[in-house]
């Protein structure tokens, strides 16, 4: 009689325990996205308990998006992937077959909720006189970028200097090799992520220009003030298009899918396209973005179909023995 | 002249202004001098990090002392190993089957052997799971020692599954190559030596309180469990051991005391009659510190079809153990005191008189015995080092051919005593009695037996340890007509490597 009375109470009981559901997920993003996250994950845990009445914590892991694949693929248990350049995401999906090979369509945009640009931050006078990418290859300038090989940010700075170069040599890939060259002789330092490369140019005071994502240039003056540092837009840049997607065999295996889809899709949503754009990146949704224009200069803007996708451009540039390689000595 | 003089002055300033304007032209600048020191500054900042991240991949191997280890991250591999040469003699002892009037130049079980040869594997995968593997290369064949695994939940609660030391006895739960003695004392003899089972243990209260609670296949006292259950009967066993001064240095840092225990009950069946006492799983054969038997029950008691018929004795019921323990610790002195008694039912079968011989009883008698044993051992590093329950850990000055150092000598003393149930003795009711007719036997079984031994411990190094003990066991019975068998008197030496 008794075990019955203790058996009906557990089961009356464990609807209570069912809707006080504790969820953890990790998101494994790149160097830069650690302030628009924590906002975004904020907001969306709190939405998803009015909601749904489970508390979800959101772990972020955060560097070099070419060191985050590799972490992920080495067994780092990430519900999503938020990093810099789809072709990071495509290792995962190939070396690691964590998700399928046509991630991208899942989501609208090539599931990029945000795009972002390169663009150069320099101290303030800007005393080099740096208006372009052909004077990053002058003699006496010194440049901060992180490393290629690590870093989703530098590849994009590397691809846009390269696509400079090929407008302006008559698309001669050997005066474009040539000229990257010049350019990473006149970096000191590569770190291995954005974060580290801003933090070595703006803390540590190294170097004459910065070649930054958009959205890191943009805070570095908002935290450092107008007086310190000034950005200057390129003729020419490329389309940073981050791409995001759930690890399907993670979330499966955390059990953690529903809300890791939901997390992802709270990024196309009204409120998340806001804080997107409050963090300096360029929201996806036109009429958000509409709201941000004013601070976003135009740009000339190549894309990565430009290199013939990301296959290719991580094949001929930065896989090992690429042009890269060939490119930099140290 | 003085105008060519003249002129060449001129003209050597001029080189000297030029080439100083030169020098000053390609000079850097204190700006891209402050650069590049911070050019320098921050290739070292990310020189740094990036060995430190290398340091947390890379598999990093090792060896020192305490063995040889290839550790990466949380995961790693330990091998460790403990070898031991025995030199034992007995003195006064003959063996009077050999002939019919021996002498001393008869001598008997003086022996060399190998105590133990135990390599040891362990080590951790991953932060959650640890394991170790020991097997036993000294005897006739190779054993498996330790085997188990843990999960390590928190310091305050690990799962540990396989085959471990039974939680009760201090003295058995010491390492074999810590010991102050070559042979353990009484105590051990009552307790469970290694079973079988899954156990919770854990540290509590800043590492002051550390517990046992386990479940476990039971075994007979002082003994290994087999490698499955005979019975299906199961012993819980569980212990509490406090150090309530730990972390706080002063004379009582190194006191520790605590209480061990197991209960449960054992099964083996009456149709037992001609099992040898020494392939026994469920009953006690009591050893001395010399390794000799000197009680067991009487388990082999042959039917006889004109006598009255019965089965040998076997373990029929509760088997309960408790073991009060202490030691204490304090620089170069340490004392060790522990008592134990061990509780069990046992039973013999009876037959009518008259009855057709038959290893089936008609009727079983059960009797309840209880056999204590106890032990203080005390030990003196003379050489200033401190004593441990780990032993010496370390010499001040290890031992070096033809250098000063002659490592740590530590003097070592030991009383204990064994004392079996008296009833064991007494006739089975409802049998004719004598010798065969009881429990244990008077003539082979001894009552009592106390000992007192003494001992030096030479540490050359931390990694090899010679002991030298003489023990002497007086014992009440065990001889025939019921006389005193003669006292046990050994010296044992030994030759140990650990590491």
């Amino acid at each position: 009689m008794k075990l019955k009375a203790i058996i009906a109470a557990a089961a009356l009981a464990a609807p209570l325990f069912a809707h006080a559901a504790s969820i953890e997920l990790l998101n494994v993003s790149y160097d830069p996205t650690r302030e628009l996250y924590k906002e975004i994950n904020a907001k969306f845990a709190e939405q998803w308990k009015a909601k749904n009445g489970d508390t979800v914590t959101i772990k972020q892991s955060h560097g070099g998006s070419g060191k985050q694949a590799r972490a992920i693929i080495d067994g780092l248990e990430a519900d999503v992937a938020t990093l810099a350049l789809a072709g990071d995401t495509d290792s995962v999906a190939k070396n690691a077959k964590l998700i399928p090979a046509d991630w991208q369509k899942r989501l609208p945009n090539n599931s990029s909720p945000y795009t972002s640009t390169i663009v150069f931050l320099v101290r303030k006078g800007n005393p080099k006189k740096i208006k372009d990418w052909n004077d990053l290859v002058k003699p006496g300038v010194s440049v901060i970028t992180p490393n290629p090989k690590t870093s989703g940010g530098a590849r994009w700075n590397y691809l846009a200097a390269y696509a400079y170069a090929l407008k302006n040599n008559g698309n001669s890939d050997a005066k474009a090799q040539e000229f990257v060259k010049g350019l990473f002789k006149n970096a000191p330092v590569l770190d291995t992520g954005a974060r580290g490369s801003t933090t070595t140019f703006v803390q540590r005071g190294i170097g004459d220009v910065l070649l930054a994502w958009e959205n890191e240039a943009f805070l570095s003056i908002e935290e450092f003030g107008t007086d310190k540092f000034e950005i200057v837009v390129p003729s020419l840049s490329i389309l940073a298009e981050p791409a995001v997607t759930v690890v399907d065999k993670i979330a499966d295996k955390h059990g953690t899918r529903k809300v890791a889809e939901a997390y992802l899709n709270f990024l196309y949503t009204d409120e998340g396209q806001q804080i997107i754009g409050k963090n300096h990146y360029r929201p996806s949704n036109p009429a958000v973005a509409a709201k941000f224009a004013s601070k976003y200069p135009k740009l000339n803007l190549v894309t990565i179909a430009d290199f013939g996708g990301w296959a290719k451009a991580q094949q001929v540039h930065f896989a090992d023995g690429g042009i890269f390689d060939q490119i930099y000595q140290k | 002249m003085k105008k060519g003089i003249k002129q060449a002055g001129v003209a050597t300033l001029a080189v000297i202004a030029s080439t100083g304007i030169a020098r000053a032209a390609d000079a850097p600048s204190v700006e891209e001098l402050d650069q590049r020191i911070k050019v320098l500054e921050r290739q070292l900042e990310l020189q740094a990090e990036d060995a430190a991240t290398k340091a947390k991949d890379a598999t990093t191997a090792s060896a020192s002392d305490k063995g040889f280890s290839l550790k990466k991250g949380d995961y790693e591999l330990k091998i460790k190993g403990l070898v031991q040469a025995d030199l034992r003699y007995f003195l006064d002892d003959f063996n009077p089957t050999r002939k019919a009037a021996p002498v001393e130049s008869d001598r008997f079980n003086d022996t060399i052997l190998f105590r133990r040869i135990r390599p040891t594997f362990e080590g951790s995968l991953g932060k959650l799971v640890g394991f170790r593997l020991t097997p036993e290369f000294a005897g006739d064949s190779a054993t498996i020692v330790d085997a188990y695994l843990d999960a390590k939940f928190d310091p305050a609660y690990t799962l540990r599954v396989g085959k471990v030391k039974g939680p009760v006895a201090l003295e058995r739960l010491q390492s074999g190559g810590s010991t102050n003695f070559i042979e353990r004392g009484f105590p051990t003899e009552l307790a469970p030596n290694r079973d079988l089972g899954v156990q919770l243990q854990g540290d509590l209260f800043n590492s002051t309180l550390n517990y046992t609670l386990g479940y476990y296949n039971g075994t007979a006292d002082g003994r290994d469990a087999t490698s499955s259950d005979g019975d299906s009967r199961k012993e819980i066993g569980a212990r509490l051991f406090a150090e309530p001064f730990k972390n706080s240095p002063g004379i009582l840092q190194g006191l520790g005391f605590g209480i061990g225990s197991t209960f449960g009950s054992k099964e083996q069946g009456e149709a037992n009659s001609g099992v040898a006492a020494t392939t026994n799983n469920f009953l006690p054969r009591y050893r001395t510190p010399g390794q000799n038997v000197f009680f067991q029950y009487n388990t082999a008691r042959a039917a006889a079809a004109a006598a009255i018929g019965h089965t040998g004795i076997y373990a029929d019921g509760d088997h309960v153990r408790i073991s009060p323990q202490v030691y204490w610790y304090y620089n170069n002195l340490g004392l060790i005191a522990e008592y134990i008694r061990s509780e069990q039912e046992v039973s013999a079968g009876v037959l009518a008189a008259g009855a057709a011989a038959s290893t089936r009883a008609t009727s079983t008698v059960t009797e309840s015995f209880t056999n204590d044993a106890w032990q203080v051992s005390a030990s003196w590093v003379i050489t200033g080092e401190d004593a441990s329950f780990r032993g010496v850990a370390k010499p001040k000055n290890a031992y070096t051919p033809g250098g000063p150092g002659w490592g740590a000598f530590e003097l070592a003393a030991r009383y204990g005593e064994l004392d079996i149930d008296d009833d064991v003795f007494n006739a089975i009711p409802g049998t004719a009695g004598g010798a065969a007719n009881s429990f244990a036997n008077p003539n082979s079984a001894a009552s009592e037996a106390k000992s007192y031994g003494v001992g030096v411990n030479w540490y050359l190094t931390s990694n090899l340890k010679t002991q030298l003990n003489y023990t002497n066991t007086s014992f009440e019975g065990g001889a025939a007509g019921g006389q005193d068998r003669e006292d046990e008197k050994t010296i044992f030496a030994r030759f140990q490597v650990a590491f």
